[in-house]
């Protein structure tokens, strides 16, 4: 995955390539890492959703009254 | 300085120092906010005097001696041979990066027409002090007396992470060399050795009063100001973008400092003198910050406290490779840093009864350390240094990144340089009776008497008729 094994052997390559990238796996991993963060970013908007919807239901069942919230601590 | 463009040059990179000063004076200020939030209204004053007083404290002793000890420690000593004299002794000797230029009677130290970077690469140095001291500080916010605070913060802040920057944040060090050491951005150098060192205090510190019932259940005592502690972990995030400019050296030619004849390479370069760049670590940051936010959002079930705490996570775990990562990685490291400290924070809270008020071990050992590790395989196979012909040294090389080296250094930084002396120190304090407040004055606050003297003084005022 290393691009770069040695400094001045990188440093010593033609300009156009010692002006390219140098993180891991520059040039063959773009497309899985983007696939990778599109899958998270899906799944993350699929179970933070399940989650504040539980929530919601649970706080709705409770039935609180309009003035409920008078009584609570500023709080976390 | 007589010619235009080396005076451009050194002064583009004196003030951009003194920049990264300013905006990691931030990040004290955002401790500051957060600690005094996090602690209950009975003790807020003294909490934020304990915070506020390891400026002076921490400063004065970095200029004595903390500053003299990054420089003179790369070596060990006797552990590496210095590429500058080829000795393994204390590098104190006429050397260019000698740490005899660097003593507080020296002339370097002081205004000096010859010498515009000593200074403010002091200063920012000083700034990566106050953090890790402060890290320290909010994890035993509410019990600990403010003379004890002082003695752990020089400890920390002036003594063992200048070691362990010598070691594994300078180009000299003997970890890069024998381990192949690479912490960029310090997940190790300044988070994971707080995080440890405030761990072995809190291992003799105790727990605060009611922090757990009597069948050992954590009883959760949120922050009393949750708008404080928010303001402050903004300006906690914003300071560490000085934090993360402060760890580059803005412009730097390699080529002669190679030793390649007749190459000029004119670059930003990380603390290690490798190239990077300022706009590819500003992807890595901010994808960092996201991954962290992304993730503590979602294990800490919207938790405000936690998420923002987890966005510094997430940019602490990824802090060590972020001269080199992929953006990508960078957020997927973040996200994963974060789980773990998570989930490690309420396992040792409730297996081992440790009360850490602000989760400062987790957000800053749990992911700097979870940070090191993921680096060594991410970047398995760069070079920690470019110095790596032995030309100035003995003919072998430093070694390359790898995961052992990198899980080798987290434990020097977590448990030798920070769990150990935390703990020692703090069982010397406890021994003299000086690391913890009375039980009573705990209860009642260690405001206490500032509220009594306030509510006479009020009486007084508002009783007065002219």
């Amino acid at each position: 995955m290393a691009t770069v094994t040695n400094w001045i052997d990188h440093l010593n390559k033609p300009a156009e390539e010692v002006a390219g990238a140098i993180y891991p796996g520059a040039g063959s991993s773009e497309g899985i890492l983007v696939i990778i963060a599109v899958i998270l970013w899906i799944g993350w908007h699929i179970l933070t959703a399940k989650s504040e919807s539980d929530e919601l239901s649970r706080l709705a069942k409770k039935r609180h009254g309009a003035n409920d919230h008078k009584s609570n601590i500023t709080d976390w | 300085m007589t010619d235009q463009l080396g005076a451009l040059t050194t002064i583009f990179t004196e003030f951009y120092y003194w920049v990264t000063v300013v905006l990691m004076f931030l990040i004290h200020v955002g401790f500051c906010m957060y600690e005094v939030g996090a602690s209950r209204y009975k003790h807020h004053q003294h909490t934020l005097m304990k915070n506020t007083m390891l400026i002076p404290l921490v400063t004065v002793t970095w200029f004595l001696f903390g500053w003299w000890i990054y420089w003179a420690f790369p070596t060990g000593p006797g552990l590496a041979p210095s590429i500058m004299n080829e000795s393994t002794a204390l590098i104190t000797d006429e050397s260019a990066f000698s740490a005899t230029w660097y003593t507080a009677t020296s002339d370097l130290m002081a205004v000096n027409l010859g010498d515009h970077i000593s200074g403010v690469f002091w200063a920012a140095f000083l700034l990566f002090s106050w953090t890790a001291a402060s890290i320290v500080s909010g994890a035993i916010i509410e019990r600990i007396t403010t003379f004890a605070f002082g003695i752990l913060a020089i400890a920390i802040g002036s003594v063992f992470w200048t070691i362990d920057a010598a070691w594994g944040w300078h180009f000299d060090g003997w970890m890069l060399k024998l381990l192949g050491y690479h912490d960029a951005y310090a997940s190790g150098v300044i988070h994971a050795i707080a995080g440890g060192f405030a761990l072995g205090v809190l291992m003799v510190l105790g727990p605060r009063i009611g922090k757990f019932s009597s069948s050992g259940e954590p009883r959760n005592i949120g922050p009393r100001n949750p708008w404080l502690v928010t303001v402050g972990l903004f300006l906690i995030y914003t300071g560490f973008w000085g934090f993360y400019a402060a760890c580059n050296i803005p412009i730097f030619d390699l080529g002669p400092e190679y030793g390649m004849e007749g190459i000029s390479y004119w670059t930003a370069t990380n603390i290690y003198v490798t190239p990077t760049t300022l706009s590819g670590i500003t992807f890595n940051f901010l994808m960092s910050l996201s991954g962290g936010l992304l993730a503590g959002y979602w294990i800490a079930k919207g938790d405000p406290f936690w998420t923002y705490s987890s966005g510094l996570a997430g940019v602490i775990c990824a802090s060590a490779g972020n001269d080199l990562y992929h953006p990508i990685q960078a957020m997927i490291i973040g996200m994963i840093g974060v789980v773990i400290a998570y989930k490690l924070h309420y396992w040792v809270e409730r297996k081992f009864k440790i009360d850490d008020a602000v989760g400062a071990v987790a957000v800053h050992g749990y992911a700097g350390f979870v940070g090191l590790v993921i680096c060594g395989f991410v970047l398995n196979g760069y070079p920690s240094s470019g110095y790596s012909v032995g030309a100035m040294w003995d003919g072998t090389t430093y070694a390359t990144i790898n995961p052992l080296g990198q899980f080798i250094g987290a434990l020097i930084m977590f448990v030798v340089l920070g769990l150990i002396p935390g703990y020692i120190i703090a069982k010397v304090l406890n021994g003299m009776g000086k690391l913890r407040i009375p039980r009573e004055v705990e209860i009642a606050g260690l405001d206490y008497e500032m509220m009594e003297s306030a509510k006479e003084d009020e009486k007084a005022v508002s009783s007065a008729t002219r």
